[in-house]
Parts: C-alpha cells; sequence; structure tokens
C-alpha cells in the first residue's frame, strides 16, 4: 500500500468528519420526515344514523363526525356520507370526494349527475365517473348496516374508504 | 310581462321549417364570413400599420391600406344581410322566437346596431382621409383603433346573444347573466381568434390569387438550378424575358409577400383553437346538457369529425406551404418542416378517426355492436375522445408551432429568398383559405343545430312552441362508450 | 488618559478620526463605494427598476411576514381563530395582513414583468445565463411561497387549496403517492399538513430563495448590467467596427462583458447606478408599495367561513394567479391525461423556461429577430391569458 502523504490524510480525515456529521443528521431526520409513510391511520367506525327514510334513487346526503386518525390529536370533522338507495341492488355509501383533485362533489337533479365544483367533473347516480377530469369513480366509506332497538337501519361508516384515490 | 299573451297573436308567415331554415342559414353563413373578415382584418390592419410605422416599412402600409380598403368595399354587403335576415327572414318566419328574443335581449341588440353607425362613420372617413392623414400617421391609427374596438365590442354583443340561445341559464334574463351567460365569454374568445385566423386566410388568398394571376404567363423556373440561387435567378430569368417591367416584379414580390403574411397569421392564431374550443365544449357539457351529447355522441357526433379534419388540414396545409417555400429557397430547416408535415398527417389521422361506425353512440348500441369492431362490433376505441383524441390535439398544437415558428425563423434569418415562391405554394394558400372558411360554415351549422329542437334552448322549440321544462337530461343516453 | 486626549481634540477631528477608525477596520465605506458607483446602463432605466422592486416587495413581504407571525397559531382548530383574532381584535393587525397578501399579489405581478423584460432583452445570453436560471427557480419559488402562503388561514378557501394542491403529486408514477402523504402527514388532509406547510411557508421556501437572491445579484454584478439593445446600437452611417472599438476602450468596469459577441459587450453610454438608476429604482418601489399600503388597509385580506370538508355549496375557486393552471386542470381529463398534461407538458414548459438560455443561443438581441423564442412565448402568454378568462367564466358561472 502506498503511503499517504500528511496532506492527503488531513484532506480525507476533513471529508470523513463531514461525512460522519451528515450521517448523524440525517438519519434522525430523514427517518422523522418520512414517518407519515409507516405510520398507520387509527380507524375507527362512526355511527352515521338512520336511512330508512332515505328516498329511493335519490341521493341523500348525511354528515358524520369523522376522526382524522393522523397527526396530533384533533376534533374529528364533518365529512359528508352520498346514501344511495336503489330499487334493485345494495344501497351505497358514497363518498363526496371527487377523485380528481378530492373536491366535495355534490347531487345536481337539473344534470342527473354529481357535479364537482372544481373542475365539473361528473359522476352518475352510482358514483360512475361520466364526464369531466375524474379519472375513476366515487370511493365508497367502508360501511356496515345494523338494525337498532326500534327497528331501523342505521347506517356505521370506518374512517377510510374502501378504493385507493 | 307574459311573453305568451304577447306572443300568442303573431302568426308565422308560411313555409316549411326545413325551407325557411335553410334560406336563413344561407343569409347567416353569408354574413358571418363577411363581419368576421372585416372585424379580423380590422385588428391586423393596425398591426400591419404599426409595424409599418415602426420599421419605416412600405409593404406593411400598404397591406394596412389593402385591408381598410377591402373592409370599406364589403361592408355595405355585409350590412345588408345582416338587415335581410335580422328584419325579414327572421321577423317573417320565425316571428314568435325573434320576437321574445329581441325583448329578451333587447338592450344587448340596441347596442350591437348602434355600433353600426359609429363604425360607418369611422371606417368611411379613414378610408376617404387615408392620403390626407398620411402625415398624421399616429391620428389615423388612432381612429383605426377606435374602430377596432366598436367592431369587437359589436361582436361580443351578438356574441351574448347567440351564446344566450345555447345556453339561457335556466332563462334567467337579466342583463347581467345574459352578458356574462356560460357559453359568452368562451364563444366569444373561440370567435376573436377564429375571426383574426379567418382574416389571415382572406389575405393569404388575396396574395396568393394576385400572385398567380401575374406569373400566370411567365415560365416555370428551371428545377434543376443549384439551391440557393435557383429563385434569384429565375427572377431575373423572368424579369429579362417574360415580365415587361421592373414594376410587374415588384407586384409579385409584394403579393408573395402578403400571402405569407396572411398564412402565418392564419396557421399560428389557429394554433389557440383546440384549448378554447375544448373549454367552450365544456360549459356547453355543464349548461346545456341535450346539445352537447347531439355534438359528441349523437346525430352531430360525426360532422365534428369534419370539423377536426379541417382543423388538421390548416395546419398541414400550413406545414405545406412553409415546406415548399423552404425547400424553393433551400433553406435549413426544410426537412425538418417535412418531417412536422408527416407528424400533423398521423396526428390529423388520430384525430378524426370516429368512435363508432353508425350514426350516433345510441344507434351503435341499438345495433346491439356495443363492443370494439375486432370483436365485431361497431365501436372504435382508438377514436374515443379521452385519450386518444385530447392527445392528438396536444400533438396538433405543439407540432403546428413548431412549424410556424420554424418557418419564422427561416424568414428573419433570411433563408426565404423573396420571390422564390412556386405557384404550387400559392396554390395551398388559396387551398387554407377555402378550408378556414369551410370550417367556419360547419361550425356554425354544429352550432346551430346542436340544440335542436328548441331555437332558445330549453324555451321555445323551432315550431315556436314556448316550452317550460329545461331541456332534459334524463332522456339521454349518458353512458360514455 | 486617552478618554481625555480624544475628549480635547476638536469635534470635527474628532468624527473624522473615528470615521476612519471605522473605515480602517471594516472598509464598509469602501463596500458601499462599491456598491453604489457602478456603471449602468443609461437608457430604459425604467425597466431595469423592476429587478430591485422585486427585492423591495421581498423584503417587505420578509417584513410583514415577521409581524404575522406574532399572532399566528399554526394548528388546524386555531390557525383560523387566531387570524380571526387578528383581525377584529389587534390594533393594525388587519393592516399588516393586508399588506402581506396584496404585497404578494403585487410580488407575482412585478417579478412577471422582471421576466418579460429580461426575456425580451434577451438579457439572459451568454455570459448571463445562470442570472435567468436563478432567476427562473426563484419565480417558482415565488408561486410556491404564494400557494403554500395560501393555505396557512386555513379558512375554506385555504383549505380547499390545500386539498387539491396537495392531490397534484397524486399523479406522479410511482412516487406521487409517497410525496402526498410525506405533504399530508397521512392519506388525507390532517393536522399535520397544516404545520408541515407552514414549515414550508416560513423557513424552506426562504432560505432556498434568499440564498438565490444572493447568487442572482451576486451574478449580476459580476457581469454587469445588460440592459436591452436600445444600448447597443450603432450608427448605421458611420464605420460600425469602429464605434464598436471606441466604445469598448471607454468602458468603465463592469464592462466590457467577456465572452460575449463584441457588439454586445459595452452600452454605448453608461450612468452611475448612484444616483441615476437609483431614484428610478427607488420610486418605482415606492409607487408600488403605496399601492399595496393603500390596498392593504383599504381591503385588507379575506377571511371565510372556518374550513369544512362536509360542503354541498362551497365553490373553492382558486388563487387568480393559479387560475390558468386551474382551467388546464379542466382540458387535462382523466388518467394519462392529468398525468401527462400536468408532469408531462407543464413539466417540459418549466424545463424550457428555466434552460431558455441553453436552448436560445444565438448572439441576437433584438426581439423581432428572435421569432424561434419570441413566438411561442406569445403562443404560452396568449394561453395563459384565454385559460384565466376561461376560467372566470366558468366560475362565475357555477
Ligand atoms: C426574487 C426574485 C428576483 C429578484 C429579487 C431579482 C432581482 C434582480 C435585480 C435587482 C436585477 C438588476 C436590475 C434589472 O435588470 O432589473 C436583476 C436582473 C436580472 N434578472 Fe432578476 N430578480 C428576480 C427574479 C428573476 C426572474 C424570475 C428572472 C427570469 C426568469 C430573472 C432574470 C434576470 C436577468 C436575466 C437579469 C439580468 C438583466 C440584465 O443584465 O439586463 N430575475 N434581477
Ligand atoms: S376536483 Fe373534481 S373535477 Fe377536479
Amino acid at each position: 500500500m502506498k503511503k499517504m502523504s500528511r496532506r492527503e490524510v488531513l484532506i480525507r480525515g476533513t471529508g470523513l468528519g463531514m461525512g460522519l456529521i451528515g450521517v448523524m443528521l440525517s438519519v434522525p431526520a430523514v427517518g422523522f420526515l418520512l414517518s407519515p409513510l409507516f405510520t398507520k391511520q387509527k380507524l375507527t367506525w362512526i355511527t352515521v344514523g338512520p336511512i330508512d327514510e332515505v328516498p329511493v334513487n335519490q341521493p341523500t346526503a348525511m354528515i358524520a363526525e369523522v376522526p382524522v386518525g393522523t397527526g396530533y390529536p384533533t376534533p374529528p370533522v364533518k365529512r359528508i356520507v352520498y346514501v344511495v338507495k336503489k330499487r334493485d341492488g345494495p344501497t351505497l355509501a358514497l363518498s363526496n370526494i371527487c377523485t380528481h383533485m378530492q373536491c366535495d362533489v355534490h347531487w345536481d337533479p337539473s344534470l342527473g349527475n354529481f357535479l364537482c365544483p372544481c373542475h365539473g367533473g361528473l359522476y352518475d347516480i352510482d358514483g360512475n365517473n361520466t364526464g369531466g377530469p375524474p379519472p375513476q369513480p366515487l370511493a365508497q366509506w367502508v360501511h356496515r348496516t345494523h338494525t337498532d332497538a326500534q327497528g331501523r337501519t342505521i347506517l356505521e361508516i370506518q374512517n377510510q374508504l374502501d378504493e385507493h384515490i | 310581462m307574459n311573453l305568451r299573451i304577447l306572443l300568442s297573436s303573431l302568426q308565422p308567415v308560411g313555409g316549411s321549417v326545413l325551407t325557411n331554415g335553410v334560406v336563413v342559414a344561407i343569409v347567416i353563413l353569408l354574413h358571418i364570413q363577411i363581419a368576421t373578415y372585416i372585424t379580423g382584418s380590422s385588428t391586423l390592419a393596425i398591426v400591419s400599420e404599426a409595424i409599418s410605422m415602426a420599421r419605416k416599412d412600405e409593404r406593411h402600409g400598404r397591406l394596412a391600406y389593402m385591408m381598410v380598403k377591402s373592409q370599406v368595399q364589403i361592408f355595405a354587403f355585409g350590412s345588408a344581410t345582416a338587415i335581410l335576415f335580422v328584419l325579414f327572414l327572421l321577423t317573417g318566419l320565425w316571428a314568435i322566437f325573434w320576437t321574445a328574443l329581441q325583448q329578451i335581449t333587447f338592450w344587448v341588440m340596441v347596442f350591437e346596431a348602434a355600433f353600426f353607425l359609429v363604425e360607418i362613420v369611422l371606417l368611411y372617413s379613414i378610408y376617404a382621409n387615408w392620403e390626407r392623414l398620411g402625415n398624421h400617421r399616429r391620428a389615423r391609427l388612432g381612429m383605426m383603433v377606435l374602430l377596432n374596438i366598436t367592431l369587437w365590442w359589436q361582436m361580443f354583443l351578438i356574441d351574448v346573444v347567440a351564446s344566450f340561445m345555447l345556453t339561457p341559464n335556466a332563462g334567467d334574463v337579466s342583463i347581467l347573466n345574459q352578458i356574462l351567460n356560460p357559453t359568452a365569454l368562451p364563444l366569444t374568445i373561440h370567435r376573436t381568434i377564429g375571426n383574426l385566423a379567418w382574416a389571415g386566410a382572406v389575405i393569404a388568398v388575396i396574395g396568393a390569387f394576385n400572385y398567380l394571376r401575374l406569373t400566370r404567363h411567365s415560365r416555370v423556373p428551371t428545377p434543376d438550378a443549384p439551391a440557393g440561387l435557383r429563385p434569384l435567378r429565375s427572377i431575373g430569368a423572368m424579369a429579362v424575358g417574360h415580365l415587361e417591367t421592373e414594376a410587374k416584379r415588384a407586384e409579385i414580390l409584394h403579393w408573395e409577400w402578403v400571402a405569407q403574411w396572411g398564412v402565418i397569421w392564419a396557421v399560428a392564431l389557429s394554433l389557440l383553437q383546440p384549448w378554447v374550443g375544448y373549454s367552450y365544449a365544456k360549459e356547453i357539457q355543464l349548461h346545456a346538457y341535450g346539445a352537447w351529447y347531439t355534438l359528441m355522441f349523437g346525430s352531430l357526433s360525426n360532422v365534428f369529425l369534419i370539423q377536426i379534419f379541417l382543423l388538421g388540414m390548416i395546419f398541414i396545409l400550413g406545414s405545406l406551404f412553409f415546406w415548399r417555400r423552404m425547400v424553393r429557397s433551400g433553406a435549413p430547416g426544410a426537412g425538418r418542416q417535412l418531417a412536422l408535415m408527416v407528424a400533423l398527417i398521423l396526428l390529423t389521422l388520430l384525430a378524426i378517426q370516429p368512435a363508432w361506425f353508425a350514426g350516433s353512440y345510441a344507434d351503435a348500441v341499438a345495433a346491439g355492436g356495443n363492443h370494439p369492431w375486432w370483436q365485431g362490433g361497431l365501436l372504435n376505441p382508438i377514436g374515443n375522445f379521452i385519450p386518444f383524441k385530447v392527445a392528438a390535439l396536444i400533438g396538433m398544437v405543439i407540432f403546428g408551432l413548431w412549424s410556424v415558428t420554424s418557418y419564422a425563423t427561416a424568414l428573419s434569418r433570411g433563408h426565404i429568398v423573396p420571390g422564390g415562391s412556386s405557384r404550387g405554394a400559392q396554390r395551398t394558400a388559396l387551398i387554407l383559405g377555402v378550408t378556414v372558411s369551410l370550417m367556419m360554415m360547419v361550425m356554425g351549422v354544429l352550432r346551430e343545430h346542436s340544440r335542436q329542437p328548441y331555437t332558445i334552448n330549453g324555451e321555445i322549440t323551432l315550431h315556436q312552441q314556448i316550452t317550460n321544462n329545461a331541456p332534459s337530461s334524463s332522456s339521454v343516453d349518458q353512458g360514455q362508450p | 488618559m486617552i478618554v481625555s486626549r480624544w475628549l480635547t481634540r476638536p469635534f470635527k477631528a474628532r468624527m473624522r478620526g473615528s470615521a476612519a477608525w471605522f473605515e480602517d477596520r471594516t472598509g464598509a465605506t469602501e463596500l458601499l463605494h462599491k456598491g453604489l458607483y457602478e456603471a449602468v446602463p443609461k437608457k430604459g432605466g425604467w425597466a431595469y427598476a423592476l429587478g430591485s422592486a422585486t427585492l423591495a416587495l421581498i423584503l417587505l413581504q420578509l417584513f410583514s411576514g415577521i409581524f404575522l407571525l406574532l399572532d399566528y397559531v399554526p394548528s388546524v382548530t386555531d390557525a383560523f381563530t387566531s387570524l380571526d383574532y387578528l383581525r377584529t381584535s389587534d390594533g393594525f393587525g388587519a393592516w399588516v395582513r393586508g399588506l402581506h397578501l396584496w404585497g404578494s399579489y403585487t410580488l407575482i405581478f412585478v417579478i412577471g414583468l422582471h421576466m418579460v423584460r429580461t426575456f425580451l432583452s434577451a438579457s439572459y445570453k451568454r455570459p448571463r445565463e445562470l442570472n435567468w436560471v436563478t432567476g427562473a427557480l426563484l419565480f417558482f419559488l415565488v408561486l410556491g411561497l404564494a400557494i403554500t402562503g395560501a393555505m396557512l388561514p386555513w379558512d375554506q378557501a385555504a383549505y380547499w387549496t390545500t386539498v387539491v394542491v396537495t392531490n397534484i403529486p397524486h399523479y406522479l408514477p410511482f412516487i406521487g403517492d409517497g410525496i402526498r402523504t410525506l405533504w399530508r402527514g397521512g392519506e388525507f388532509v390532517g393536522p399535520i399538513t397544516l404545520t408541515r406547510t407552514f414549515a414550508i411557508h416560513i423557513w424552506v421556501l426562504p432560505f432556498l430563495m434568499f440564498s438565490l437572491i444572493g447568487a442572482h445579484l451576486y451574478l449580476l454584478r459580476r457581469h454587469g448590467e445588460f440592459g436591452a439593445w436600445v444600448n447597443y446600437s450603432t450608427d448605421p452611417n458611420e464605420d460600425e467596427e469602429k464605434q464598436i472599438g471606441e466604445r469598448i476602450r471607454r468602458a468603465e468596469p463592469p464592462y466590457p462583458t467577456k465572452r460575449i459577441a463584441r457588439r454586445y459587450s459595452a452600452p454605448r453610454e453608461t450612468v452611475p447606478f448612484f444616483p441615476d438608476q437609483l431614484i428610478k429604482d427607488v420610486v418605482m418601489s415606492a409607487v408600488l408599495i403605496a399601492v399595496i399600503f393603500v390596498m392593504g388597509l383599504i381591503s385588507g385580506a379575506p377571511l371565510d367561513e372556518p374550513s369544512n370538508p362536509a360542503t354541498l355549496s362551497y365553490v373553492p375557486t382558486p388563487e387568480w394567479f393559479f387560475l390558468p393552471l386551474d382551467q388546464f386542470l379542466v382540458v387535462a381529463p382523466t388518467n394519462p391525461l392529468i398525468a401527462i398534461g400536468v408532469f408531462g407538458v407543464l413539466g417540459i414548459g418549466a424545463a424550457l423556461m428555466i434552460f431558455l438560455p441553453f436552448i436560445d443561443r444565438s448572439p441576437e438581441r433584438r426581439p423581432l429577430r428572435r421569432p424561434e423564442v419570441i413566438i411561442p412565448a406569445l403562443f404560452m402568454a396568449f394561453t395563459v391569458i384565454v385559460f384565466a378568462i376561461l376560467g372566470i367564466s366558468r366560475l362565475y358561472n357555477l
């Protein structure tokens, strides 16, 4: 092995020292920065309410208090569940989060479609994207129903969607 | 005021809706071609005159004068067609509809008509005093700007009326709602750009026509001369052999330059049309779903393909014109221009594919052909608007932009030899003019037919029945192929 | 001993002595002199005042921003309330917020004008390529600051801006969802979204920005202000080479600029930066700041309803300077066009803009002789204007 000059040793030593500082600082910093990637959202079930009154073929907005489930504890936020009852087929619990850029869509009776105010995305009554920018159908909240003591059908949702949007 | 009571006393003059429609369509299309040229060229005249003043350049000044003169020549005829259809045809044949529209858009129309007066005064005083104002070019330019403003305002106001007919916004007739109805601004921008492009195309046609007229009897330049020198020499040859005077040669150079000026404007401005047209269609989708459906899926969807074809042709013909001039001049970049033309042709072919081989989407479904043609169906997924046509349109715009830019660059570097044009290049310019003209007609037909059976969408039908129901959307199939 | 000797000297001499001492120890006057008496081109000074106006406005943002920090709380539960308090109960709070908002609007406008002017005058050409590159990066940083700033009030407008903007990375293939999660601190917008955006707005972007401004100004001084073609024309009746030679011989530092076409290496006439150019800079900045001052007072900064993720009637409207981009989202529908439009077309556009000096390398500086860049730029400008108008019409009719 060739003998290093004193100058070379110093230069390499400086580089090594700086590298070491860099590594020491970046491990916690990068780990901290990336932590949301590895942190799971806390899931809960939320009662939305009875859905017996919801008319057939008429999407009806119900409001639920949904815990965010990420970050430091904060009060739950209001979210909309569009309950869609069909004469045949299952009852849907559509989220009103547009699959384009996640604005709040609403049911527009004159268009016979869900309309997104942001860029004019359209979805039909089943939540299928029928026009404009949205790339995929509206997602549903993960949901279930049960019958309560008075015999009403109660809708419950989880604070997550059934599709990745 | 109750429209029904007022209008029930009016009876239309006879004639079938069809023949009446044809008559009105012809007169209106004629009027549109003239009026849009006047509006567009009034702006181009200002541009030309301003360049002439800034650069002390004769050609641009002459071109500006030519445009003003042409406006004067056709202004009366253009207004006459307007009067014909407004006063006689519409009042006579569609009295109820027209009276209703007049009632609703009264103030808009009053101002629209009033602008005629201002325009006549301005246009004729500019024209009549052109020479006299030669020493006061700023004043003259100022008058031209005033004229230009009135023309564009007039266009905007008539657009308000036209767009209100398509998207009356649930019959809300307040003035503000008329002026800002959902398609008023998109239509206005669409037409602004279209008028300028059309004016450019007309100028190209005028230049090309005169060029062809003047060179009719001269020999075609010999094709085997060395590239860079050929055009110059051919001019020399023409001057010796066939042109009586230097003046005639100068004339040829001038008209060649005029044609090129027009082509550049026509192509460059059309580049914006896809963006605007798309947003315009989006507004129609949101506010006149039935009309939009007719255009995109229904009976007019195939006519729409003609429109896309014509748009592609504008870019292709432009590129062809540029390429021919560049090749003749031996300009560097001619090969690239050719490649761009090929790309534009391919993209146009992609864009004009029908999405179904039937009259409309509903027909294809009704015939049980609701699957791709390679499975024996009537649908052609490659012809879908999304993503294929949108991608093709984006490509057309980018390559078209490239094509114009590379020609303009060659021009500014002095690589395009004046007098080096072939007659073929000028014929291309003529065809370009025809293409733009056709495009405007098809556009008119599309717009007026899309809202059938209504004249005011959802409010009054072609048969002059007043309806109270908004155009229903539930009656059309909203599925996407 | 020393004190009494100092005290017994005449006052003027005393001051001169200490000034000399200070100058000797710091070199401050020399530095100031160097900074102030640099030669700049004589013609077109008002157009060159746009750069320093940009600087003045950025400093104003720093200033008003620090004051906002005295009250603002970056938390989803308190951000709105703290700004509401600032607006209603804190003496001049509303005005300071107005200054910050109108300052940002004006800044975007002015930085745009500065860019247009350096583009038209082809100031970005050899050897000032990096002036342009740093400038273009600064432009994007300013836009980034504007949009992250718009998220901080956490009212309805801010909330929906946050939702839409943080969702855009989603369409980036492979890493997009990761970026969205990192920014939001989870899959959906939540409390961490605001704190992260806040950190980006007040630390990350300003830090980058002030470093880049330093580089931008250092480069400016290194190569000298180019100005515009009007300063380099020659008299067509005289021998051009001779005129240019003469000009270069008489040039003051930093001219003649090296590595540049001879014709453009030294302006025909120069003036000292102080006071000839500085007065224009100061007047321009003063007028702009006066506008901000007045608008900040009479119009202030709006505060919407508190954020509400469950709304059926709220129409989110983008900030005016993002309206054309928002319209772009309308014309690029569904996959894969969203990704192609947002990252392909806009990304290529941004790259072309940043690397412009390396694409347009001809020595020509007159705008009308550079159609190869002017035509595409005009096309882009028209597109932006047209999209803005279409956006307004669309939002009005919702
Ligand atoms: C934070 C933002 C910016 C600041 C504070 C700033 C400041 C300045 C100043 C003070 C000047 C000299 C005066 C003048 O020519 O106007 C200048 C010159 C220049 N700036 Fe900027 N600028 C900024 C952004 C930009 C942007 C966005 C661009 C273009 C993309 C740009 C490109 C240039 C160029 C090329 C010059 C040289 C002009 C010449 O030499 O003629 N700058 N800048
Ligand atoms: S966010 Fe719904 S269409 Fe864009």
